[in-house]
């Protein structure tokens, strides 16, 4: 969002409170989504039910190409259309919706680094084994991804995205990675995630914040999706400390309908 | 002989201020001697602006080996393509094998047992790799922009000390082909195909990257290091990413602005410099004293004498060609002619009566 744009937002949020009929758009639940994009829609969930204010999940096929930034998930309140987790949380703040508050700006460095480190690592290996692994590729992500498109031109879709993102990777260095090293990438990274979070409710004490709800949203989705092997869900099994957390946030804030189905 | 051998300093055989595990020195030491038989070599891109190296990758690697006591043996290159990867830094390990992601060399250097990160405990451990990450995400993106996007610092800096560092048919076109990938990699950090340098996107990306710095400085309140009174890892990292912020004078200098106003930050890269790089903090500076009378044009070129050499072998080998090709000069094959002239009349009245029948 540029920033001419975000300054009048926030402004114009400032003025009004949370309306009722505010929406979250994501694309088709049961055989669009892909996994990196549904743990980005749960974190935004998961933080707005944390900030406690309503909103009403709308499945889109073409919700990519009707986000303002062409990421998922966005949400559309009042007159705005805001979209993806970083964003959304400056929005609820100019409307006086706050998580972290309260914490000093020690801890506030801390928070904003281990998201970062959820984006760097977390995001980057599911965007990794979602395209650049060629049988996940090739059985989920391509069929899943150009479903609601006719032939020629969900093919073109799915090839050109899988493109887009392979060149990502070889941008930043992932290209040589073997999948191996990409889940030895998410064990680290859970790894210093479950340090973090020791034996706390939440990453910083008592009180849930953004980071709660990014971490949630991709560790469950990592958890509860089926990909063809199930070796990255393995590699998060083994901390426990990490499995309860996501219990409770869903028990706490998802109690109305069971997400998790075993 | 690209290579800028130095062989007095090649050797980076210091040894860390504060030694890291006291608890098996002469193991250690022994373990070092061996080493030091056939230690690993580490290409690294020529420093300036006194900076040990200009990349900023380079200098991850170069202070994580200063702080971990790491004996590298240090070759100092301003061509890539001299880099057993092909890219700058790269470690070519006395296995032969060949590393050049940053975190990569890292790992190594750490199962070679010079590991600066001995002492963090585990959640310490954690909060480095979520710092490094916030600098990858937030500051990267702004360095790379100041660099090789920027229109006036790209082209009145970057561009002109990598040409001026490279060898002569080199200069014409590495620097203009590092900044297309640059550009390219920023295009897809940002997930935008057609972005271009402009005062929106400076703005976004300059206040990102304030914000890594304001949470970085917060971070490391009035503590010497990130974690207590030995450098790690993330020490090493977070002065790749700001000393060339800190030490390069370039026309839109915003950031450096910025860097400059939380103290605990820039005093914190001075000091790195000063305790672990003393010589590369001199060493620029007194071979620009003797120059600076003369340095008001261009004249303190590397290989002068070679590059007149060569540009005027090439002029000359233009206005020959040129000539050549419009005819002013023709050069005759008398010898040649003179054999092939006289045709031999029966072959060609043998081919006739063929054709015919």
């Amino acid at each position: 969002m540029s920033l001419a744009a975000e300054a009048f937002v926030s402004q114009m949020a400032a003025a009004e409170p949370w309306p009722e009929n505010a929406t979250l758009y994501q694309p088709l639940k049961d055989h669009q989504i892909l996994l990196s994009d549904h743990a980005s829609s749960l974190s935004v969930q998961a933080y707005l039910r944390m900030c406690g204010l309503p909103v009403q999940v709308v499945c889109r096929y073409n919700a990519e190409y009707m986000s303002p930034s062409g990421k998922i998930p966005f949400i559309h309140v009042g007159n705005q259309v805001v979209s993806e987790l970083g964003p959304i949380v400056q929005f609820t703040k100019a409307k006086g919706h706050s998580l972290s508050d309260s914490l000093d700006d020690v801890q506030r460095a801390e928070m904003k680094a281990y998201m970062e480190l959820v984006y760097n690592m977390l995001l980057t290996s599911e965007l990794f084994v979602q395209w650049c692994d060629d049988a996940t590729a090739a059985e989920i992500s391509r069929p899943r991804y150009s479903s609601p498109y006719s032939w020629p031109l969900g093919n073109i879709l799915a090839y050109q995205k899988q493109w887009e993102v392979r060149r990502k990777m070889n941008a930043i260095g992932w290209g040589g990675k073997t999948l191996e090293q990409v889940y030895e990438d998410v064990n680290q990274c859970c790894q210093a995630l479950s340090q973090r979070l020791g034996t706390q409710p939440y990453f910083f004490n008592k009180q849930a914040t953004e980071l709660d709800a990014l971490v949630f949203g991709h560790l469950f989705t990592i958890l509860t999706t089926r990909l063809t092997s199930t070796e990255l869900a393995e590699r998060v099994k083994s901390y426990s400390n990490l499995l309860s957390f996501c219990r409770r946030i869903e028990q706490i804030y998802f109690d109305d309908k069971k997400l998790m189905k075993d | 002989m690209l290579v800028a051998k130095r062989p007095n300093h090649n050797f980076a055989k210091i040894q860390p201020p504060v030694e890291k595990s006291a608890a098996f020195p002469v193991l250690k030491f022994i373990f070092r001697l061996k080493k030091m038989a056939a230690p690993d070599e580490l290409f690294c891109w020529e420093g300036d602006w006194d900076l040990p190296s200009v990349s900023t990758d380079c200098l991850v690697v170069l202070a994580y080996a200063q702080f971990a006591g790491a004996p590298l043996k240090l070759r100092k290159i301003c061509n890539p393509w001299r880099s057993p990867g092909g890219s700058l830094p790269a470690l070519r390990t006395n296995q032969n094998e060949t590393l050049s992601r940053p975190s990569d060399i890292i790992i190594h250097l750490r199962k070679q047992k010079f590991n600066a990160d001995f002492d963090l405990s585990a959640k310490e451990g954690a909060d480095s790799l979520a710092f490094i990450s916030l600098l990858e995400e937030k500051l990267m993106p702004a360095l790379i922009y100041t660099f090789w996007v920027e229109p006036k610092n790209y082209v009145e800096v970057t561009r002109r000390w990598y040409a001026e560092h490279m060898m002569f048919p080199l200069n014409f076109f590495l620097p203009g082909r590092m900044q297309s990938r640059q550009l390219e990699k920023l295009r897809l950090l940002r997930g935008d195909e057609h972005l271009e340098a402009g005062e929106e996107l400076e703005k976004e990306l300059y206040r990102d990257a304030a914000e890594c710095m304001n949470l970085l400085s917060q971070r490391l309140g009035s503590h010497k290091f990130f974690f207590g009174d030995s450098p790690s890892s993330l020490d090493a990292y977070v002065f790749g990413h700001l000393a060339p912020i800190l030490k390069c004078r370039l026309p839109n200098g915003k950031l450096q602005q910025h860097l400059k106003s939380l103290d605990n930050l820039s005093d914190f890269c001075s000091n790195i410099l000063l305790l672990y790089f003393p010589r590369d903090g001199r060493e620029p500076s007194a071979q620009k004293a003797p120059a600076a009378p003369e340095a008001g044009d261009f004249d303190n070129v590397p290989n002068k004498r070679r590059k007149q050499l060569l540009s005027a072998l090439f002029a000359l080998g233009a206005m020959l060609s040129y000539a050549l090709l419009t005819g002013m000069v023709s050069i005759q094959h008398g010898h040649q002619e003179a054999l092939e002239e006289p045709p031999d009349p029966e072959h060609i009245g043998a081919h006739e009566e063929e054709g015919d029948g």
